[in-house]
């Protein structure tokens, strides 16, 4: 059974499987926490008190979200492809949500080579 | 909330989890190895149990026991006396049926404003970010200021204005003031056409919903301050607005006797928008001037002073509510 992302301010409890969060994105002082149902929802935390409270929560190991850039989180279970020339990462489950993301050059070419060594 | 910084940029990545909050922009330019057993960090497993002293277990001495249970027994003995004594004293006390009602008082929920507690010395707004119901609101609470109305362009460059916000509407026809309308005293607009109303008597602020208020009357005597504006939120109560559309909200707010502003993050209903503040705890609220032109600004604890507005639609009469230090 997968593990619980749960996201609490003290008006709401966001709380995702961590194996259906596909990525968050920033805006601001809100991220938008995006799920593999095709929903997002609006969240009071900034990108980074995100990427915290994902440690926290998913414990010590490697978890399989990367936080790209000041903008964006990404689960990598769900990459579909990463196009360095566009700048564009396309996360998919390949069951019919596709979300076309912008990031730096850098960090898609970063993710790239992560990716083709850990991926073997 | 607004102040969290992670040091990220934008050309890095790191894998959340185990090395998080060091960025791994190296893969960039070297493949990635197996790392060396030797180099990574060593757990350090609790030392509680090496640091023990091997000392004996303590002998238990079994008076201890036996003192503990002649206690309890004395303790039955005297319940069970009490008892029947209070029995013997009232036959009708029965043990199943007490004949007085147990009234349970009600558990008084304590009221916690928003934001910190406001330093005595320093005026200074504060923005707290929030989502209710899917809806964002940036909170602004004033400190140590006092509101008063300003008619005209405003004094941007001011340090001493610590929070600006559109206040009431103009008409679209004749770019006059629309609804009442009291300067320092002097009133500049009569009508009534919205039933929300914002009165500064003497320095106190009082939010309202009503088509008829003495405070109209009261601003104009003490040389106070009057407008009106939709009413979003009455004693707790959602209002509903005819108006459907969406748009950025900007409300004027008042919970547990603290004046704040709230702003939409996004584009929203005027209903999602009340709904949000009532579920906030609001119990009163009215709308003030929106939309993303709605020019405004707020000065931080720091001295940094923020536009609300992307843009400025000027008009000869548009008006402000300011907490001037």
């Amino acid at each position: 059974m997968s593990k619980f992302i749960v996201i609490s301010t003290n008006t709401e409890l966001l709380r995702v499987p961590s194996d259906r969060l596909m990525f968050i994105t920033s805006d601001g002082n809100y991220s938008k926490v995006y799920t593999q149902d095709g929903h997002y929802r609006q969240v009071a935390y900034q990108l980074g008190q995100l990427e915290d409270i994902i440690g926290d929560q998913l414990g010590e190991e490697e978890t399989p979200f990367i936080r790209i850039g000041k903008s964006l989180i990404v689960n990598r279970d769900y990459i579909y492809l990463i196009d360095v020339s566009s700048q564009v990462i396309i996360v998919s489950d390949c069951q019919g949500q596709f979300h076309t993301l912008q990031a730096s050059r850098k960090a898609l070419i970063s993710i790239k080579v992560l990716m083709e060594n850990t991926e073997l | 909330m607004s102040n969290y910084k992670d040091g990220m940029r934008d050309d890095e990545i790191r894998i959340i989890g185990a090395q998080s909050r060091k960025p791994q922009v190296e893969v960039f330019s070297s493949r990635v190895d197996e790392p060396n057993p030797s180099e990574l960090p060593k757990r350090e497993y609790s030392s509680f149990q090496m640091d023990m002293p091997n000392h004996p277990k303590p002998v238990k001495k079994k008076w201890y026991l036996w003192l503990a249970l002649l206690a309890i027994l004395l303790i039955i003995g005297l319940i069970l006396l009490l008892h029947f004594r209070t029995a013997k004293e009232d036959p009708y006390n029965g043990v199943f049926e007490p004949r007085e009602e147990v009234t349970v008082q009600p558990v008084k929920q304590e009221k916690k404003l928003l934001g910190h507690e406001a330093d005595s010395l320093s005026s200074y707004t504060e923005r707290i970010d929030t989502v209710i119901n899917d809806v964002g609101l940036a909170i602004f609470i004033p400190y140590n200021a006092t509101p008063e109305l300003w008619v005209g362009r405003p004094p941007e460059k001011d340090p001493n204005i610590i929070l600006s916000v559109q206040a009431a509407d103009i008409r679209a026809d004749n770019k006059e003031i629309l609804g009442a309308f009291v300067d320092k005293g002097t009133p500049l607009a009569w009508g009534q056409s919205k039933s929300g109303y914002c009165a500064i008597i003497n320095g106190k602020m009082t939010i309202g919903t009503s088509e008829n208020t003495p405070f109209f009357e009261q601003a104009t005597e003490t040389g106070g301050y009057f407008f009106r504006q939709f009413s979003l939120v009455n004693k707790g109560a959602l209002v509903e607005n005819e108006l459907k559309n969406k748009s950025v909200r900007k409300a004027l707010c008042s919970r547990y006797g603290q004046i704040f502003v709230a702003v939409t993050a996004s584009d929203e209903s005027y209903h999602d928008f009340s709904q949000a503040l009532v579920d906030l705890g609001v119990e009163d609220a009215i709308s003030l001037v929106g939309s993303k032109y709605a020019f405004g600004w707020w000065i931080d604890r720091d001295g940094v002073n923020t536009s609300f507005a992307d843009g400025w639609h000027k008009y000869k009469k548009e008006n402000y509510l300011m907490w001037r230090m």
